[in-house]
């Protein structure tokens, strides 16, 4: 994990005192609160419907124990007990107070954090793959490159006043888990035919009120060229991005207005100026990060643990959260732990300060101290001992935090919604519980298999429901809420944007209707299909005809 | 729920601004080097129907239209000669006569709004500008060290700032992570030397 040096420290704790200075000076009178607007919110700080939110930087989703339990600590001595795991793999905290925030941000330096661009017109947290390092299907670790990206992008200069925010995620595997192509840059790490590694660069992804699958602007770019390459790019948008309207001011927009070609032409035409100046990275740069990220000591085992095998036939409960919330991992004898924060009743990717210390002391014993945060709003342990796996169980289970239904429908992604936000339209918490009611039986979720349902309370699209296998949207219609729904979105390498399946629908239908579409995928699937795949093959007709057959 | 409406207010922005300045701009003080001093050039704003013959006298600067359109009569004016670049405009269409301009204004309709930033990139990186660069207008104490970082070198505050602490600004970060036109290295580069 990457370790501060004296210029990270600095930086972090300078910027602390440079809020702490603007927010005693907004007290004074003297910084108006439209002034210190766009200031607080590039330090995470909101104002949402009934106090100030908080969104602390995580950085590509990975925490140390101790920093987990900083988040613990804040929830409990600023917050009300609890925060909430963001699709960017950050954690926000609802309810700080404007004058303890300085404070808030002084504790998160203190184990090397901060919340330093989670908010406002500039480029936001990096994202990456939450199986990073230790997934069977990675080209290279992403880290090292997310690390020398959110270097590079932190207070920089000449990108802090951009048209619109600007969200970068890179992913090192075959498999897409951190859904590159709907980024305002996308970066796939891939190798060329002479072995070297770069990247393949998508630009103008993005979901929200315009959803657009990102254009690749470079086949090949040499890791190298990665900081001078982005520059490019963000020097095209900064200056050309509309300023006009901020619905259309993405660089998703832009790069739609002038076409790929042209805007092409204009990034390599401005990267022809500076290219192999002082931006190029060295190898020594990339070894020297890819040392913060070192394979943990693993021990020497063989696969497979004979208590596993026997606890998987004896208990059923263990034997469904093996099967569902545990994944392969590279190395023999270990496993990869989902832990899931989709506990029926509770907001999807809520935990509480106790959750939190809970994960830091498992993650301690069990996975080297070192927990991630997934862009579904789950956590990971990815360096479990198999024959470990019934003492972690039970520890999550005893913090309600082994809730066997990662990837199922209850698995599904959700923003705040109308409870928090002053954007929403409508709830998606209320729609969340709505469809964990309906769909409480596991062993049904098990035979339903994998799908991907995500929720946004407003065509901002937080919840990310374009790219639902199951999108489910909120909108307002003369005061009251009703859903939108799409069907086949795809937020991996197969990218594509959902299908509408007809008019909104009340909000006390929503999981009526879910239910209608995953009976249709059960009558018309073939062997080992997917919802999303029976969808491919027989299109929104059937889904469609049975789900407006019932509410007519 | 009753409760949605108390911060409906924050969604309202502010409508898009122009991106010219729509008024004369002149300010009596401007911070450069760390200290304040007495200003004496008047902004002037671009109408219609400006031309060099309406220039009032003392120090001025000239919107870029005026200038490409009457550069020789401005040179003549003698004194300090000051080009404005607006956000939408770009210093390229400038590049040629960088040689004989003393200032180049870039003047801030809303300081949330980027754009200036780059112009002075270019300036100072790719076209080789020394003289002075000046940004005026919606210009506050939180744009002062990012500015100064690319390229800006003197600062009219907006009406009402308080000059003695915008001093304060430029010392508010004693590292940086990337180049830019000032003497910023890359910290990679940095870290190089030292492994």
């Amino acid at each position: 994990m990457y370790q501060y040096d004296q210029v990270d420290k600095t930086i972090v704790s300078e910027r602390v005192a440079q809020f702490r200075d603007q927010v005693q000076r907004h007290l004074a009178g003297e910084l108006s609160a439209a002034d210190l607007q766009p200031l607080r919110l590039r330090n995470g700080l909101y104002m949402q419907i009934h106090a100030h939110m908080l969104r602390v930087s995580i950085p590509y989703g990975m925490l140390k124990a101790e920093q987990m339990r900083t988040l613990a600590e804040i929830a409990r001595k600023y917050d009300r007990g609890y925060g909430h795991f963001t699709t960017r793999q950050n954690i926000q905290f609802n309810w700080p107070e404007l004058a303890d925030v300085p404070d808030i941000l002084e504790d998160l330096s203190k184990v090397e954090m901060h919340a330093i661009q989670t908010s406002g017109n500039c480029i936001r947290n990096i994202s990456s793959d939450q199986y990073a390092g230790v997934a069977i299907d990675e080209i290279a670790d992403p880290r090292p490159y997310c690390e020398i990206l959110r270097q590079w992008s932190t207070l920089h200069p000449e990108f802090y006043w951009l048209p619109r925010k600007f969200k970068i995620a890179v992913t090192g595997a075959s498999n897409d888990r951190a859904a590159v192509q709907f980024h305002d840059i996308g970066l796939e790490i891939i190798k060329n035919e002479q072995n070297e590694l770069g990247f393949r660069v998508y630009v103008g992804g993005g979901l929200g009120r315009t959803p657009i699958i990102g254009k690749v602007i470079k086949e090949f770019l040499p890791r190298e060229d990665i900081l001078s390459y982005c520059e490019a790019i963000l020097r095209v948008y900064n200056l050309h991005g509309r300023r006009d309207n901020k619905n259309k001011a993405r660089i998703k927009i832009l790069v739609k207005a002038m076409g790929i070609d042209a805007f092409r032409d204009a990034v390599e035409a401005d990267w022809e100026n500076f290219k192999d100046g002082e931006l190029k990275l060295h190898d020594t740069d990339f070894e020297t990060m890819q040392k913060f990220f070192p394979l943990p000591a693993y021990e020497d085992l063989s696969a497979g643990d004979a208590r596993v095998e026997k606890w998987l036939n004896l208990d059923n409960r263990f034997a469904d959260w093996y099967l569902n919330n545990t994944t392969a991992h590279r190395q023999a004898g270990y496993r990869i732990v989902n832990v899931s924060l989709k506990e029926h009743g509770i907001a999807p990717g809520d935990a509480t300060d106790e959750q939190m210390d809970a994960m830091a002391d498992i993650a301690e014993q069990y996975s080297f101290g070192e927990i991630r945060v997934t862009h579904e709003q789950n956590l990971v342990l990815v360096d479990v001992r198999e024959s470990d796996l019934l003492e972690v169980w039970k520890a999550l289970d005893a913090e309600r935090l082994a809730t066997p239904n990662i990837g199922s429908v209850n698995d599904m992604i959700c923003c705040p919604g109308l409870d928090f936000c002053s954007l929403a339209n409508a709830t998606s918490i209320d729609i969340a519980k709505q469809i964990n009611e309906k769909f409480d039986d596991f062993s049904e979720l098990y035979d339903i298999g994998e799908v991907k349902l995500k929720m946004s309370g407003c065509m901002n699209a937080c919840g990310h429901h374009h790219v639902g296998h199951i999108g489910v949207l909120g909108v307002d219609k003369k005061g009251e809420e009703w859903y939108q729904l799409t069907v086949g979105g795809d937020a991996s390498n197969q990218a594509a944007l959902g299908t509408h399946l007809g008019p909104a629908i009340a909000k006390d239908k929503v999981s009526d209707a879910i239910s209608d579409i995953l009976e249709v995928y059960r009558e018309q699937r073939d062997d080992s299909e997917r919802l999303v795949d029976t969808f491919r093959r027989v299109g929104i007709e059937p889904f469609k005809e049975r789900v407006y057959q019932e509410v007519a | 729920m009753a409760t949605t409406v108390a911060n409906r207010a924050i969604k309202a922005r502010a409508k898009a601004s122009p991106d010219r300045i729509q008024d004369n701009i002149q300010n009596d003080r401007y911070v450069k080097a760390g200290a304040i001093h007495t200003n004496d050039i008047l902004h002037v704003a671009e109408t219609e129907e400006l031309s060099s013959n309406d220039l009032p006298g003392g120090n001025v600067s000239v919107p870029l239209s005026l200038w490409l359109e009457e550069k020789e009569a401005i040179l003549a004016r003698g004194g300090v000669v000051a080009v404005q670049i607006a956000a939408d405009e770009a210093p390229a269409d400038i590049a040629d006569d960088l040689d004989r301009i003393d200032m180049i204004v870039l003047p801030f309709v809303n300081f949330v709004d980027g754009r200036s930033y780059s112009h002075a990139h270019k300036l100072r990186l790719r076209h080789g500008y020394a003289g002075e660069i000046r940004a005026v207008g919606d210009v506050n104490f939180d744009q002062l060290s990012f500015l100064t970082r690319v390229g800006v070198d003197a600062f009219e505050l907006r009406e009402g700032a308080n000059h003695e602490t915008a001093l304060r600004a430029f010392n508010e970060f004693s590292e940086v992570y990337q180049p830019a036109a000032d003497d910023g290295r890359l910290i990679f580069s940095r870290r190089r030397q030292v492994h």
